[in-house]
């Protein structure tokens, strides 16, 4: 078993709405984006493309995160989902400099959304998840995925653009899709073998 | 740009082709540079003194490896918790340094206390010794893979960084025992000294030379950080801090000293500026590292 992700690039409209949902489901402070999307323009007018590139952690089958981090706070589960356990973090952040992707976010200081009117009741229940002075990053939802559920961003994507499975059953949806439409990794080259795949 | 507040600056960042890493270069994360330039320059003056039978480089370099140490611990955003760092040294190579920053600490200090009484512990004191070198070598060692095996900056990867790192360790030694000349001034033991640090500014020198000639050659983002150093933004503190101050006048003075025996002064100029020149190496190369670009002229297929 080991869960994965395939994002179909065809169907992302760059709506945002993976990036809103999972502050929604994840409560994170402002500053820290465990789900975002990029945005680029390619070419001259007429010949223009516009490109979208949802992101988040990858998931990585060898991460090098877990070999980076010093405590032994980011773990890898056997189902593939690499999180940090805040509790044993120690804020050293080598593990940004060691993610490739860029999906990880520390969180200096407390800050609310609406600022000069202190934390609305959502941030002051949510923000007992993200403690100061530690790294955090996307988990995949392992709140929802323990329950049968997908990751939120994948549940809520309105043009079905995610797909959420095990990559290690060649049957399984994202398996399937992956083989069938030629999905691709971020730096397949670097050995890290992402979790999460883009279809072209 | 240097923005004041964090938040600030991350807007622009995440939507930045090359995400500028800041972490690790601004604001706190000059704590973190201080301490790696610290912590090398201060075991690389223990491993001299201890060549030369300085004992006001003793001391100087166990001072300032143990202020490198405390720069580590301010650094991190849970100090409380710095001893869980010790306990993934089969991975981590900041494990592995503050493994070799606490057995340098340890065995540096037994040694000294040691050897207050003469004649009584002399084989604790040279096994206490021979512990403290090997930590001292360790902590010039350490600091180049902490960076070099960073996948995520591109303009870190590189073979080279180590032996720059254990190169500017010795270097920065050096230079400490320069500058504590000027209070105590053993001129018998400069000889050797100043050939050794002309030397070894050669080389640094040489290694900075080849690197920045080098990893252009590794792709688009490590090409990007070289350009940043040599004509962007980080281009005076790059030629002033790291050619001119760090290079040029020790070498220059060093040089000087083939014809004549330099005083005190002089060779504290040397240090002082070798110095200085360490520290905005650490800092450029900290400065100048971008993350990959996440998104290329195909989707999916992002260009290096």
């Amino acid at each position: 078993m080991r869960y994965g992700m395939v994002i179909d690039l065809k169907r992302c409209i760059g709506c945002y709405g993976c990036q809103a949902v999972c502050k929604v489901e994840n409560a994170t402070p402002p500053g820290v984006f465990w789900a975002r999307v990029m945005k680029r323009e390619f070419g001259k007018y007429p010949n223009v493309r516009r490109v979208n590139l949802p992101l988040l952690c990858m998931h990585c089958r060898e991460p090098e995160c877990v070999k980076a981090c010093p405590s032994g706070a980011t773990v890898q589960r056997e189902d593939g989902i690499v999180y940090v356990d805040e509790t044993k973090c120690v804020g050293c952040r080598y593990c940004l400099m060691a993610c490739p992707y860029g999906s990880r976010f520390f969180h200096a200081k407390e800050r609310y959304y609406f600022e000069g009117y202190g934390a609305t009741p959502f941030e002051e229940w949510g923000y007992r998840r993200h403690p100061t002075g530690v790294v955090s990053k996307c988990d995949f939802c392992r709140h929802r995925v323990d329950q049968g559920l997908e990751p939120a961003c994948v549940a809520n994507c309105m043009t079905k653009a995610r797909h959420f499975g095990d990559l290690d059953d060649p049957q399984s949806e994202v398996s399937r899709l992956i083989r069938d439409r030629g999905g691709s990794q971020l730096y397949p080259e670097l050995g890290t073998d992402p979790s999460v795949y883009y279809l072209p | 740009m240097v923005f004041s507040d964090p938040f600030d600056s991350l807007k622009e960042d995440l939507s930045a082709t090359f995400r500028p890493q800041r972490e690790w270069a601004q604001r706190r994360g000059l704590l973190l540079i201080s301490a790696h330039f610290l912590s090398g320059v201060g075991a690389g003056a223990w491993l001299f003194s201890t060549i030369l039978a300085l004992r006001v480089g003793l001391f100087l370099g166990l001072a300032i490896v143990l202020l490198g140490g405390i720069g580590h611990l301010a650094f991190l955003g849970r100090p409380e918790r710095f001893w869980r760092i010790i306990t993934r040294v089969q991975s981590s190579w900041v494990s592995r340094g503050l493994a070799g920053i606490t057995v340098f600490s340890v065995f540096a200090v037994a040694y000294l206390v040691l050897s207050a009484f003469p004649g009584q512990a002399g084989p604790l004191q040279q096994g206490a010794l021979t512990l403290s070198l090997v930590g001292a070598v360790w902590i010039c060692v350490y600091k180049g893979f902490v960076w070099a095996v960073a996948k995520g900056i591109p303009f870190w990867n590189s073979p080279l960084l180590p032996a720059i790192f254990i190169l500017y360790a010795l270097r920065g030694g050096i230079a400490i025992l320069f500058v504590s000349l000027l209070f105590t001034a053993q001129p018998a033991d400069v000889g050797p000294l100043e050939l050794t640090k002309l030397w070894i500014g050669v080389s640094s020198g040489a290694l900075i030379l080849l690197y920045l000639t080098v990893m252009p050659t590794t792709g688009i983002t490590a090409s990007r950080s070289v350009s940043e150093l040599m004509g962007g933004a980080l281009s005076l503190a790059f030629y002033l801090g790291v050619v001119f101050l760090g290079l040029v006048v020790p070498i220059a003075i060093g040089g000087l000293g083939y014809l004549t025996t330099l005083a005190p002064p002089a060779l504290a100029v040397i240090g002082i500026s070798s110095l200085v020149g360490d520290f905005y190496t650490i800092y450029c190369i900290a400065r100048a590292g971008v993350y990959r670009p996440l998104i290329g002229e195909f989707p999916g297929r992002p260009t290096r």
